[in-house]
């Protein structure tokens, strides 16, 4: 054998391929190939099913294409020729919500993010539940009551400065930023269901319904508190001497953001786009009650196809999830390589 | 070196600190810090951590707010300025190297961010890592460099820009002991050729006597003593000074002092001259006394451990409650649990206010 072998060798580290015996190899390489096998069988079943007939489909398992059956075009013709327009807008629709959704989402979420890891909060408890308070006795008596809104949200400005003057400063209980980010990310532990409605009647009254802005600015809230999450812990890995040391340098704030904070949180914003991108991608039930046909998604065209007269269209349900796969493997591919670990080795000790 | 340092550069200044506080919340971290640094000088800051070092250090740079009190850097009064307005550089105890950036970006940073010209600042970059020897590491990222070396680049990019002020936060404590003893000496080179004035942080007795001019010892958030590394050696401000320079530190005798005499509960010796009390402390330090044979010195105690660390021998006493430690030749020989006198040159002797612990100046038999 060329490599000698190492004197210590960890327990959880494998042996080198080229020392292992041959039944050993055997198990291994069978375990990995059916776990492959396990996980690839979908994607070459949704492939093969969209160039299925509807015979193929009906009468099969069918597996194999000139084998078992005869592969067509149709689906893909049915979407991309006859039914372009629709699929098309919902193709867009769904690039253009998701991207915009996730930019808004990254970009606000990260700097708040940013400054909840450098900057200390100290809100008053009173002053904010006073806010809150007066939020509602304004809708209250907008909504209810009749009042005109622009004399309502006057006089509950006005009540709000005066409360937090005068009483605010009595009781000194302050909130940290601990406490404001379990806030944010309490918003994500309330399933989604439970605001559909709500979120609903809201665009409905602007009326908004159908409308990108609506889905993009839905999405960009819901998304928000993981943007808030992970690049808060993200953030916090990058040591602040960097920052002071820079400061001391005589870099300017946006100096020090862009030459030192963006290029060290590359690795996190890749692994947030990522993942927040996916999130948008793939929602179903908010997109579902925010549009109808203009501001149509991807995933609501695919659900509508098991919902036609003709039954469940397998083949073009096919074609279109497989289009949809493709942006997110593109985008999953170009961010890959920022994902790396060990950027911040060096920067401190040793 | 680059034109800018002709006018406002690389004129070295002198710091007056004044009554300097720093309050989190309800804890003092500092308190009433006066200090006037000298131009040129190279300051220390000694004390055990949480002694408020540091964050004197972070208020000089403006990276702490000031609670209250003033800071004048030269003729400016620095107390509200941003950092970047101080001119100052300086070196972080985990080097705070730019871990994206090569050497030569990162020793260059200072200067790209004031925008200096490209050929400048190549030729200032290449000069400041001759300076510290790392001239052939210029394309290395810090994570391919040893210790030693990422500290000679956090070096580089603090001495590049001739800044006015240099400050130190422990920059040795990341370093192996014999690493630490080159790069001190080679810091102290390196400062006295520069001639700018440094303040420099260590709880390192060693790092603070070799290098300061001035040492300023700290304890919770207070000024023991400043003065220069001989005087705090000679003569300690009180028992904390005392007890914290010298290694093995000082040997402590509590008791009270009648009529010049001073007696613990196990023995007593005349302190000819000494002010009567009821409660002080006698110091002698480990190298100024010798073992001697019982009765014959000024006190008695057995003989606890006996240590030999090669160029000497470290015999550790046990009187009352307290230990005593005594320096002697590396070839003296004793027993443990045997008893020995140890004998001390009545001028090699410390008396303390046993209340305050400050030093009782004691006229006696020293003059």
């Amino acid at each position: 054998m060329s490599t000698p072998a190492r004197p210590h060798r960890s327990i959880f580290e494998p042996p080198a391929i080229g020392q292992m015996s041959l039944a050993t190899k055997i198990v291994l390489y069978s375990v990995l190939i059916g776990w492959s096998l396990f996980v690839l069988f979908p994607v070459y079943w949704l492939l093969i099913t969209s160039f299925k007939e509807a015979t193929a489909v009906n009468e099969g398992p069918f597996f194999i294409p000139w084998v078992d059956f005869q592969p067509s075009l149709h689906a893909w013709k049915e979407l991309f020729v006859i039914d372009y327009a629709d699929t098309l807008r919902a193709y867009f629709n769904s690039i253009i919500i998701s991207l915009a959704a996730t930019a808004l989402s990254v970009l606000v979420g990260s700097m708040a993010a940013y400054a909840l890891s450098r900057v200390e909060y100290a809100p008053n408890l009173i002053t904010i539940l006073f806010f809150v308070a007066l939020l509602a006795l304004v809708a209250v008596s907008v909504g209810v009551w009749g009042i005109d809104w622009r004399l309502a949200a006057a006089v509950g400005v006005a009540l709000f400065f005066f409360l937090a003057r005068a009483v605010g400063n009595l009781y000194q209980v302050r909130l940290q930023n601990g406490d404001i980010l379990f806030w944010i990310i309490s918003q994500r532990i309330l399933a989604p269901i439970v605001v559909v409605v709500p979120i609903y009647m809201m665009f409905q009254s602007v009326r908004m319904l159908d409308t990108h802005l609506a889905i993009i600015l839905t999405y960009t809230v819901v998304n928000m508190p993981i943007v808030v999450w992970l690049m808060y812990d993200f953030f916090n890995s990058i040591p602040r001497d960097l920052e002071e040391s820079a400061q001391l340098d005589g870099a300017t704030m946006i100096g020090i953001f862009r030459e030192i904070v963006l290029p060290l949180s590359r690795a996190g914003l890749a692994a947030t786009t990522l993942l927040v991108m996916i999130l948008s991608w793939n929602e179903y039930l908010l997109a579902l009650f925010l549009s109808t046909s203009r501001a149509q998604t991807m995933p609501i065209l695919v659900a509508a196809m098991n919902a036609g007269e003709r039954g469940i269209l397998w083949w073009t349900m096919s074609v279109a999830i497989i289009v949809m796969i493709i942006p997110v493997v593109v985008l999953a591919v170009i961010l890959q390589k920022y994902i790396s670990k060990g950027l911040l080795v060096g920067a401190v000790k040793g | 070196m680059p034109n800018q340092t002709e006018e406002t550069r690389g004129t070295t200044k002198t710091i007056s600190i004044r009554d300097l506080n720093k309050f989190y919340g309800s804890f003092h971290a500092l308190k009433d810090f006066s200090i006037d640094v000298e131009a040129g000088e190279f300051l220390v800051l000694l004390g055990p951590s949480g002694c408020g070092k540091s964050t004197a250090l972070r208020m000089i740079a403006g990276l702490e707010s000031i609670s209250s009190g003033t800071l004048q850097i030269g003729e400016q009064d620095a107390t509200n300025v941003l950092p970047k307005y101080r001119d100052i550089a300086m070196v972080f105890q985990s080097y705070a190297l730019y871990p994206h950036k090569t050497v030569a970006e990162n020793i260059g940073f200072p200067l790209k961010v004031a925008k200096t010209p490209k050929a400048e600042m190549d030729a200032a970059v290449r000069a400041a890592a001759e300076q510290v020897e790392l001239g052939e590491l210029l394309d290395r990222l810090p994570g391919q460099l040893s210790g030693g070396q990422r500290q000679r680049v956090a070096l580089a990019r603090a001495i590049i820009r001739r800044p006015s002020v240099f400050l130190m936060d422990e920059p040795l404590s990341n370093l192996d002991a014999k690493l630490r003893g080159n790069m001190r000496a080679e810091l102290k080179r390196m400062q006295s050729e520069l001639g700018i004035t440094t303040i420099y942080v260590t709880h390192d007795q060693i790092e603070a006597m070799t290098l300061a001019h001035r040492v300023a010892i700290m304890k919770d958030g207070e000024l023991q003593q400043l003065a220069t590394p001989k005087e705090v050696y000679s003569q300690p401000a009180n028992l904390f000074v005392a007890g914290f320079m010298g290694s093995p530190p000082m040997n402590f005798l509590e008791g009270g002092v009648v009529n010049g005499e001073f007696g613990t509960e196990e023995s007593r010796f005349a302190l000819p001259g000494a002010p009567d009390t009821a409660h002080a402390v006698v110091g002698f330090r480990p190298e100024d006394c010798t073992l001697v044979a019982p009765g014959a010195g000024l006190v008695d105690a057995r003989v606890y451990t006996v240590e030999m660390t090669g160029d000497l021998v470290l015999v550790t006493l046990e009187l009352g409650g307290a230990h005593l430690v005594v320096k002697m030749d590396k070839d003296f020989e004793i027993d443990t649990d045997v008893t020995a006198g140890i004998a001390v040159q009545p001028d090699n002797l410390f008396l303390f206010d046993g209340n305050s612990g400050d030093r009782v100046d004691w006229t006696g038999p020293r003059s």
